[in-house]
């Protein structure tokens, strides 16, 4: 036998082996991945052209029916409003936590004696389970006997009590203040990062140059904390779209429908009316918008690097 | 940033005062779970006489949930980091092709709205036998966990020096000792913070909860709130006491894994 | 106790009607029944309800037993809780492990029915004569009987005998006298009145008693009657007599805000008693849901539970169960269940005895003989129905729509796809 080309086999072997070695490590996530994110949603979106019901579990038959799914729920009187609700929740959800969040990033930057506690017990809502926030918060805003319209009344401000959960606009009003209390914690830590990320002598140089702390804001920390603004922003947009759980607890979608959005509508689709065809087709809507939100979202990222 | 320490006080006290309004809702969820059971218009401002019968309710009728949120949070702590520790350490050490893909991939499923996910399951799961098993429930949630903590471990793994490795294998050790005796020990906090916010998510589950289980055999102590109210309206006092049994793991996290948990919260995000 | 909610699965369910029907043709059931000696090999059968509180979960397992006992097998009871029991049963059917007795809310039964899935009573010589008219129609499904329920029941107006004594006001009869009454009971932090008008069948349940002894119809609820009863429960919410909040409230919640004195009357149902029983300091009564004008008689939904007998390889386990579901509907059982339940026997005989052993029940006997199911005109598509009649109550209360129009809305949900 001769030698050498043995011994490139073996190398390119022993190549392949080291390669196989190193995939192995990545090997049992990426299965993971692809089945739990890789496989849903590619079968959601088959599903979304199928007629796939609870019949569909027993008979393993589920007909395509091309765009029914999709014309059947974007026609529907709910789904206009289902959308409105959604971006009036989300908009209304991410400026609250921003402004919010920005205003205490900002005070905590302060020095001062149990700072540093108070920042880190400020992180509380966000660890909460979203369920038990929601439930607190939905006997606080109880119109009869929650404690919000109890102050209320106590300090004359109403007579009858505001109807949190049971008026229609009041009610989404309720689900983005919940939402707000729960997303201020993270934009805080995340603002309070990039502030600190924020060289103190630029600041020294902008108070040498006569500027008062509001021209100082203006012209060194807003430029420079931008990045952590847009990613605080667009990640807050893309998970405040797929919110569910505040919803459901705090007013299960109603009254007469006022608070779903499509993330409820697809739960209540293919959860509660075992459709889950046109379930599928709704969260697939939701995804479109999620990625428009990613773009942004890479697209601010990639600048963000750059600068 | 040195700032002059001389006015910090009148700052706590509007710190306090700011903190006091944010958990106010906190503050609240405790003092009623130290009420007793009954009319909801006698509530006082202060527990003065604290009323145990709610956390006696709460135990004998969610208990076992909670003891289902454990086993389901711990074992998906396990399966995340087992999962996501070798793939961090490869994303990170080896030049693989095809890697910029799997990082495309994680990012992706930040995106994935949970309800998506759980609706393509809901049938596989009714297929494979999964719907009402703890297998199910944390093979679901740790959706939450993997992309998470290899995001946390890869930032942190990026870091460790090419020599210490280097210095390794030179010393002859195999990439899986490398890994092991090297790598996991120069990455713990890492480790730890994936640990802590993989164990928060899933002990704060809903959805997975919500749609992976339809029985009572096994139900994460999220679903029993969420059914516990409406049911049992007379009995604030035992949902607030399981509300509150069901923020422990946040609380002590907070306390006792401070700096991890302040970690994971600016890491994750600036991925 | 979910007796009116049902399961929301329902509304899809019927879907599945045509497939499941292959399936279980395809397994050949039906036919041959087996013969004597394959009977007595069967030692035990299961049953599943979905009665998973207690006592109600003990009483009906001592109940399965006792029948098991005299026709010589053993039941194993297994619950699931009611909104599973739908989802559960499907699954169920589709790996054919159904149980051998199965407990169905009585609107639900025809859409099962219809699937196939549970077999005729007739084929077991189970004698349905002497039912109530009501819960037999529920309980029938193209002619033939599938299902028989021991006991109903129905909904009626309870109030609490201190608040109204102490404000001088009078049992109402009529809606006239419901919309004052209301207003008179109502106090700073309690209301006059309470109903179920959250979205689920169970406030649709809970208004058919207002449409129906109106003259109201399911089958058009865009008319002027239903619309009346639709203002009737707006009045009482915009006069805030009754609260807002009965948008969220289920039959559990009113039933908690009655027993915290926190309304002074409330629509409910008799399962009730047992736990309004067990609060001494509170003075309950119970009368007739209020009708529109004095004479009338209430037209109330009927509640209850019917046994089903599902397709099962085994002819000689359905023989055993159709034994034990005959023993359950045996006048004896079914008088010992209503005393437990508070209900009403739904052998009209049996009902009259009953009414004289326990007068505080008379009401409810009185009423459930004019009671109609909630199937009787739609069949299977009483859930699209249902769906409408709770989304026009919400959009009613809260004012987004006039009960005018939110009844139209309700008509295209009736009738749309």
């Amino acid at each position: 036998m001769p030698s050498r080309p043995r011994s490139v086999t073996d190398v390119a072997r022993a190549r392949f082996l080291e390669r196989l070695a190193q995939w192995m490590y990545i090997a049992p996530a990426a299965t993971y991945l692809l089945l739990f994110f890789g496989y849903p949603l590619v079968k959601n979106l088959v599903m979304s052209f199928q007629q796939y019901t609870i019949t569909t579990f027993y008979t393993g038959a589920a007909p395509f029916v091309g765009m029914e799914n999709y014309s059947k729920i974007l026609s529907s009187d709910l789904f206009p409003k289902a959308l409105l609700t959604t971006f009036l929740f989300t908009a209304g959800s991410v400026i609250g936590q921003f402004a919010l969040g920005l205003a205490f990033a900002l005070f905590f930057q302060r020095r001062f004696p149990l700072g540093g506690l108070l920042r880190s017990l400020l992180l509380l809502p966000w660890l909460l389970p979203l369920v038990v926030s929601g439930t607190t918060w939905r006997w606080l805003l109880d119109p009869d006997t929650g404690v919000a319209n109890a102050a209320l009344r106590g300090l004359h401000l109403t007579s009858s009590g505001v109807p949190w959960l049971t008026g229609t606009s009041q009610a989404l009003v309720s689900v983005i203040l919940v939402n707000i209390w729960v997303g201020i914690p993270f934009n805080t830590a995340i603002l309070y990062g990039g502030l600190q990320d924020i060289p103190a002598h630029l600041y020294e140089a902008a108070k040498l140059d006569g500027a008062g702390s509001l021209a100082s804001f203006r012209h060194v920390t807003w430029p420079l904390l931008r990045p952590a603004v847009s990613v605080v922003l667009v990640l807050g947009a893309v998970y405040t779209v797929k919110v569910l759980d505040i919803i459901l607890v705090v007013t299960g979608g109603g009254p007469a429908g006022a608070t779903e959005t499509l993330a409820t509508q697809s739960y209540e689709l293919s959860f509660r009316q075992f459709e889950f065809g046109r379930g599928a087709a709704m969260s697939n809507v939701l995804i479109v918008l999620s990625l428009a939100f990613a773009v942004v979202h890479l697209r601010a990222s990639r600048r963000a690097q750059n600068v | 940033m040195k700032r002059a320490p001389g006015r910090g006080w009148p700052s706590t006290v509007v710190g306090i005062a700011l903190l006091a309004l944010m958990l106010f809702p906190v503050y609240w969820m405790v003092n009623a779970s130290l009420q007793p059971a009954g009319n909801t218009l006698q509530r006082t401002w202060f527990p003065s006489h604290p009323d145990l019968s709610g956390y006696v309710t709460a135990l004998r009728d969610q208990g076992r949930n909670l003891v289902t949120s454990l086993v389901v949070a711990l074992g998906s702590v396990v399966l995340s980091l087992g999962l996501a520790a070798p793939a961090a350490y490869a994303l990170t050490q080896f030049r693989l092709r095809g890697a910029d893909l799997v990082l495309f991939g994680i990012l992706i499923t930040q995106m994935a709205p949970g309800i998506a996910v759980a609706n393509a399951l809901y049938g596989a799961y009714n297929d494979l036998g999964l719907l009402n098993s703890y297998l199910g429930l944390i093979l679901a949630d740790s959706t939450a966990g993997v992309p998470f903590a290899i995001i946390i471990m890869r930032a942190s793994m990026r870091s460790i020096p090419g020599e210490i490795i280097e210095a390794a294998r030179v010393d002859g050790a195999g990439r899986l000792r490398v890994f092991r005796s090297v790598v996991l020990p120069v990455s713990a906090n890492a480790l730890i913070t994936a640990a802590v916010f993989t164990f928060l998510f899933t002990w704060s589950d809903f959805l997975f909860a919500l749609t992976l289980t339809t029985t009572e055999s096994v139900r994460p102590v999220t679903l029993g709130i969420y059914q516990y109210i409406g049911a049992h309206t007379n009995q604030w006092n035992a949902i607030t006491a399981t509300a509150v049994m069901a923020s422990v793991p946040a609380a002590v996290m907070l306390v006792v894994a401070q700096r991890y948990v302040t970690d994971g919260a600016t890491d994750g995000a600036a991925k | 106790m979910i007796s009116p909610a049902g399961s929301s699965a329902w509304r899809t369910a019927a879907r599945l009607t045509a497939a499941i029907a292959l399936v279980v043709a395809a397994t050949g059931c039906g036919g041959a029944t087996g013969a004597g000696s394959a009977t007595s090999k069967v030692t035990s059968i299961t049953a599943l309800d979905y009665y998973t509180d207690e006592p109600e979960h003990s009483q009906w397992g001592e109940t399965l037993s006792a029948c098991g006992r005299t026709v010589g097998v053993k039941v194993e009871q297994a619950s699931v809780p009611g909104a599973s029991l739908i989802p559960k049963v499907l699954q169920q059917a589709s790996s054919r492990t159904l149980p051998d007795l199965l407990m169905l809310d009585n609107p639900d039964l025809q859409q099962i029915a219809q699937t196939g899935a549970l077999t005729p009573l007739d084929r077991y010589g189970i004698d349905s004569r002497g039912f109530a008219q009501g819960i037999l129609s529920a309980g029938t499904y193209e002619g033939k009987v599938y299902g028989l329920a021991p006991y109903v029941s129905t909904v009626a107006l309870f109030y609490n005998k201190d608040m109204l004594a102490e404000a001088g006001v009078a049992v109402p009869g009529t809606w006239d006298e419901l919309k004052a009454a209301a207003a008179e009971l109502t106090r700073p932090g309690r209301y006059g009145m309470a109903v179920d008008a959250n979205p689920t069948f169970e406030s649709a349940w809970q208004f058919l008693p207002f449409l129906w002894s109106n003259g109201g119809e399911e089958r058009q609820l865009d008319t002027p009657r239903a619309a009346q009863a639709l203002q009737l429960w707006v009045d009482l919410v915009k006069r805030g007599s009754m609260s807002k909040s009965v948008l969220n409230w289920t039959q559990a919640d009113v039933h908690d805000q009655f027993v915290a004195g926190r309304t002074a009357m409330m629509i409910n149902g008799p399962w009730r008693i047992p736990a309004l029983n067990k609060d001494k300091n509170l003075h309950w009564g119970v009368a007739p849901i209020p009708v529109p004008q004095t004479g009338q008689t209430p037209v109330t939904p009927l509640g209850g539970e019917v046994w089903t007998v599902p397709q099962s390889p085994s002819t000689a386990r359905r023989e055993k169960a159709a034994q034990v579901l005959a023993c359950l509907n045996e006048p004896s059982s079914m008088l010992a269940l209503a005393k437990q339940h508070f209900t009403v026997p739904s052998r009209s005989t049996v009902a009259s005895r009953y009414a004289e052993q326990v007068p505080s029940m008379a009401a409810f006997v009185k009423s459930v003989q004019a009671a109609r199911s909630r199937t009787r005109e739609l069949g299977v598509k009483w859930p699209k129905a249902a769906t409408g009649i709770y989304t026009a109550i919400q959009s009613a209360l809260t004012g987004e729509q006039t009960p005018e129009e939110a009844l139209r809305h309700a008509q295209q949900t009736a009738i749309g796809d």
